[in-house]
This record gives C-alpha cells, sequence and structure tokens, in this order.
C-alpha cells in the first residue's frame, strides 16, 4: 500500500506548533512581568512595599484564597467550576469551631470540618455529575444554600474558640526564612497538586475530559467518577482552608471569605487557565494570586479608597476574562 | 474470530434504531456498512463498542455470547472503534491521544512520558502515518492527519476487530485514497474491519462484503465483486425495480 506515508508536513505544523509553545510561554513570562512591574511601581511609592515584613504579610494574605485556587484551578481545567468553595471553607471553619465548643477534641474537630467539606462537595458532585446540572448554576445555588446555612446555624454570629488554638497553622512561621506556615502549606497543596496534574494518569484524565469528555468516555474512563472525586477533594481542600483562616482569627464566621469566589477566579484566569476547559497550570494560579495579592496589599499602603480597589479588582478580572478569551482566539457572538 | 449480531434491537424513546439486525463479521474481512441518514449504522457500531447498550438481542464472539455494557469491555473483547466525530482530544498531544486510557505507568500512578512518545512514534512509523511530532497538539493537524490518529488509537489497543465510522468523510481525495491503504494493510495484517460509509463507490473498492441498513433492519447483503451501486441504491433507498 501507499499508505500515509505521503502525508506531509504542508501545513508547516512544526512552525505552528513553536509558535504556539512560544505563546504559551509568553503568559508566564507576561505573568512574571507584571508582577515585576506591579512591585516596581509600588515600591516607588510607598517605602513600606519593598520590606520583608511585608513580602511575609503578603504571602500569608494570599495563603489561604491561594488554597481555594488549587481547587478552583483543577475543577476548571476538568471543564467544572465550583462558586460555592469559599462558602464550604466557612462551613467547615463553622462546623469545627461548633464541635470545639462543644468539648470535642482538636483532632476530631478538624476531622469533622473536612468531613462536612467533604460531605458539601459530595453534594455538588451528585448535582452536577447525577443531575447534569450546569456546574456554575449548580454551585450559585450551593453556594447561597452553604453560606445560608451557616447564618443559620450561628444565627449570624461569630464562634469564637480562642486566639492560641492551633495558632502554629494560622499565624506562625517557619524557622527557614521565616516564611508563614501557612503559605508553606499552600506551596505544599500546590505542589502535590502539580505534580498530579503534570505527571500522572489522573492528571492527564482531567485535562483530557475538561477538553472533551466525549472522546474519554469512549476510551473507557469513568469520566463521571472523575469528576465527582475532583468536586469532593476541591471541596475539601477548601475545607482545609477554611480551618487555617479558623486558626489564624480564633473564630469562624458565617461570613467568612464572603466574596472571594470572584478574586480567586480572576486570579485563575489571570494565570492562564482555559475557562472552557482543558487548559492551565498551577504555576500560572501561582502567579495570578500573587499579582492579585501584590496590587491588594500596595493599594492598601497607598491608602486607596475601599471602593476604589474594588473598582481595580473588577478590572483585573475583566482583563484576566479578556486574555482567556483571546487564547481561545474567539469571544462573545 | 467471527462476531454475530443477533436480532440486535435498540430504541431511544419512541425512535426505534435498530430492530432485529443479524450481522456476522467474519475473520479477516473488510464489511462495508451502508445505509441513509439515520438507517442506524452508527448505532449499530456503537451497540458493538459499548457505547451504547442493545434493548433485545445477542452478541457472540466465536460462538460465546457475551456482554457489552462499557467501551471498556469492548476493548477487552478485542472491539478498537474509530468514531465519525474522531473522538480525539483537541488540546492534548499525538502521544496522548494515541495512549488515552492505555497510558504505559511507572510506580502505577505516573505515566511513562518517554516510553509514551517511543511507543507513539513506533507505532505511527509502522503505520507510516507522518505526523511532525508526537508531542504536537491534536487541534494543530490537519484533517487527514486526525484521522490517522485516530486510526492509530484504535489500532493501539491491540483489538483484532477495527470499526470505523464515516472514516473518509472529512477528507480530501488525496487523503481518503491514503486512509484506503492502510484500510488494506489492515486487512492484510489479519484484522476484521467494518466501515461505515455514504460512499458507494468507495465502499465498492475497498470491501469484501456489504451490508445495508434501511430504517433499523438489515435491507440487504452480498459479497462486494457480487454487486454493483444500483443494486444498492434500490436497498439504500427501498426502490424494488
Amino acid at each position: 500500500m501507499t499508505g500515509l506515508q505521503e502525508l506531509r508536513d504542508r501545513d508547516s505544523m512544526e512552525y505552528i506548533k513553536k509558535k504556539l509553545k512560544l505563546v504559551d510561554s509568553w503568559t508566564l513570562i507576561g505573568l512574571l512581568a507584571t508582577l515585576f512591574v506591579a512591585c516596581i511601581f509600588f515600591s516607588t511609592q510607598s517605602e513600606y512595599f519593598f520590606t520583608t515584613r511585608n513580602f511575609i504579610n503578603i504571602s500569608r494574605a494570599i495563603s489561604i484564597r491561594g488554597i481555594l485556587a488549587v481547587s478552583v484551578t483543577m475543577l476548571l481545567i476538568s471543564g467544572s467550576l465550583d462558586l460555592s468553595l469559599a462558602a464550604v471553607a466557612a462551613a467547615a471553619s463553622m462546623a469545627t469551631a461548633s464541635l470545639m465548643i462543644s468539648g470535642y477534641s482538636d483532632i476530631q474537630s478538624f476531622a469533622g470540618g473536612i468531613l462536612v467539606g467533604a460531605i458539601l462537595g459530595a453534594i455538588n458532585g451528585v448535582i452536577v455529575v447525577k443531575f447534569r446540572i450546569p456546574p456554575i448554576i449548580a454551585t450559585l445555588g450551593t453556594l447561597l444554600t452553604f453560606r445560608g446555612l451557616g447564618y443559620v446555624f450561628s444565627g449570624g454570629d461569630s464562634i469564637v474558640i480562642g486566639a492560641q488554638t492551633w495558632a502554629y497553622l494560622g499565624r506562625g512561621t517557619s524557622p527557614f526564612l521565616n516564611l508563614p506556615v501557612s503559605f508553606l502549606v499552600f506551596i505544599s497543596i500546590l505542589s502535590f497538586f502539580w505534580v498530579l496534574l503534570n505527571y500522572s494518569v489522573v492528571g492527564n484524565y482531567i485535562y483530557s475530559i475538561g477538553s472533551d469528555p466525549d472522546p474519554c468516555r469512549y476510551v473507557g474512563i469513568n469520566v463521571d467518577k472523575i469528576r465527582f472525586t475532583l468536586f469532593v477533594f476541591s471541596a475539601v481542600i477548601a475545607a482545609f482552608g477554611g480551618l487555617i483562616l479558623l486558626s489564624q482569627g480564633g473564630t469562624a464566621q458565617p461570613r467568612a471569605l464572603q466574596g472571594a469566589e470572584l478574586d480567586i477566579i480572576a486570579a485563575v484566569l489571570l494565570g492562564g487557565v482555559n475557562l472552557r476547559g482543558g487548559k492551565g497550570s498551577l504555576v500560572g494560579t501561582f502567579l495570578g494570586m500573587c499579582i492579585i495579592g501584590v496590587i491588594n496589599n500596595g493599594t492598601i499602603l497607598l491608602n486607596v479608597p475601599a471602593y476604589w480597589q474594588m473598582v481595580f479588582r473588577g478590572s483585573i478580572l475583566i482583563i484576566a476574562v479578556t486574555l482567556d478569551s483571546f487564547r481561545k482566539g474567539g469571544g462573545y457572538r | 474470530m467471527t462476531i454475530h449480531l443477533k436480532n440486535i434491537s435498540k430504541s431511544f424513546g419512541n425512535v426505534v434504531a435498530l430492530k432485529d439486525v443479524s450481522i456476522s463479521l467474519n475473520s479477516s474481512e473488510v464489511l462495508g456498512l451502508l445505509g441513509d441518514n439515520g438507517a442506524g449504522k452508527s448505532t449499530l457500531i456503537k451497540v458493538l463498542s459499548g457505547i451504547h447498550q442493545k434493548d433485545t438481542g445477542s452478541i457472540m464472539f466465536d460462538d460465546k455470547e457475551v456482554t457489552i455494557e462499557d467501551p471498556r469491555k469492548s476493548q477487552a473483547l478485542g472491539v478498537a472503534t474509530v468514531y465519525q466525530d474522531l473522538s480525539l482530544v483537541e488540546l492534548r498531544n499525538v502521544s496522548q491521544n494515541i495512549f488515552l486510557g492505555l497510558e504505559p505507568r511507572k510506580a502505577r500512578f505516573f505515566i511513562n512520558k518517554q516510553q509514551m512518545d517511543s511507543d507513539a512514534k513506533d507505532l505511527l512509523k509502522k503505520l507510516q502515518i507522518n505526523i511532525p511530532s508526537v508531542r504536537s497538539q491534536v487541534e494543530n493537524l490537519s484533517g487527514g492527519q486526525r484521522q490517522s490518529i485516530a486510526i492509530a488509537r484504535a489500532i493501539a489497543r491491540g483489538g483484532d476487530t477495527i470499526l470505523l465510522d464515516e472514516p473518509t468523510a472529512a477528507l480530501g481525495v488525496e487523503q481518503t485514497s491514503q486512509v484506503h491503504g492502510l484500510l488494506r494493510e489492515l486487512k492484510d495484517a489479519g484484522k476484521t474491519v467494518v466501515v461505515i460509509s455514504h460512499d458507494i463507490k468507495e465502499v465498492l473498492n475497498i470491501v469484501d462484503r456489504v451490508v445495508v441498513l434501511r430504517q433499523g433492519t438489515v435491507a440487504g447483503e452480498g459479497y462486494s465483486k457480487d454487486l454493483n451501486q444500483g443494486t444498492i441504491v434500490d436497498w439504500i433507498t427501498g426502490v424494488e425495480r
């Protein structure tokens, strides 16, 4: 037979591939450049910005949202989304605090909070995977439900567990470089899932399902099981973030992380994750979180009014979504 | 391996897609499955590949009845399928597509990327498929290259039976002839090949035997050397001459 040997590189695929690789590299280089420019700008405007103490503050400030961003990144890459993760984190911290003041041990209370996270993640998973409800609608509903239940449960009040409980987790610093423990936890979680996404079989399936679930089903991959498990894992990670938040302040609040969802999604999109799934990296998410953390910190140091900070954050979200649209080569039609 | 599909029926709600369809797939033959849109060709392929479950009827592999409840079972029985929409993952590379679901592993949970790329190169070389790089993303490949990857993926499953749903529908003349060459090579290698097509002339050129479906039933079958286009058109349209 003549076979397919006559298929030639007529479309100059190597060239296109190299160009695309360059674009991917530019996403990360662009993020680093943006971060650098933001740091330079704020350094010239505030003498407090470029100090070790301030960078430790920034790293502490982005830790919890960063942990949630790991979950959001994995879900977006898989073609899903969970808007309720911040509410899950708040609910987990409420549950843990309630158990602690009811007399349960630290470990039991901690496990209880994680279990609440897993259950709430499973609820999201069932709604999306079994009832086939689009994730954005399903988790918008559960966002309101979980948040509302937190208020109902507490009557709108905070639950105080004391400033010393698990203080090392929330407010401790490492002997090495004096970095916040919460930041190291964030980096550890991010590193673990970076390895999982890039080198494991499951990571390959997460990217593939996000790109197109049908081919995965056709070769026998259990798409629903992976999606459900991702919802549960993401919520467990978010719950862990909620417990670090609890240990930072010593109180559990039903309104904790309210509105953080948009900041987190903005950082993830800014980091190059494709809103339609199948593309993105946790390195990009980390840089996106750093950019938002630096801008938030810088605007506070410059005494920018809170309302203007909202304008900045909204603008970042618009820029992130616009970049995502450009990357896909299209937009709203 | 001979596969017998006996009295297969499949409905989607009130729509009857297949009604008492009986077909045999003989070892090392190329079977052409023809029919108009909605005749039930793709449904039959999907029943055999485990995407759809039959409502009634039986599937025999060498006189042993089997149940194909999902695609993994179908693959375990040695059936590999190239779907009409190719079913490639656009945002993954050539290696990842060829070995999707069959990734070479190390330490159980991790992909052995070097081995996967090397195996993909070897397979493409064996099939004389020319792709710039196994790390090329599928979304950047041409239609012919995608079709080649889809066929390579089916072959990588190691099955004896390859089902191809409209393998040349989206291809130009030259690419079509290249795919025909690949089908002949599969036959020479002793594989059983089922080709779904609308193109009667094409089918008569490349298959040993033809089965025509019309409105979910078998309208006619015969060896391609004994058939002409007119007879097949009559079977497809239901016109008696």
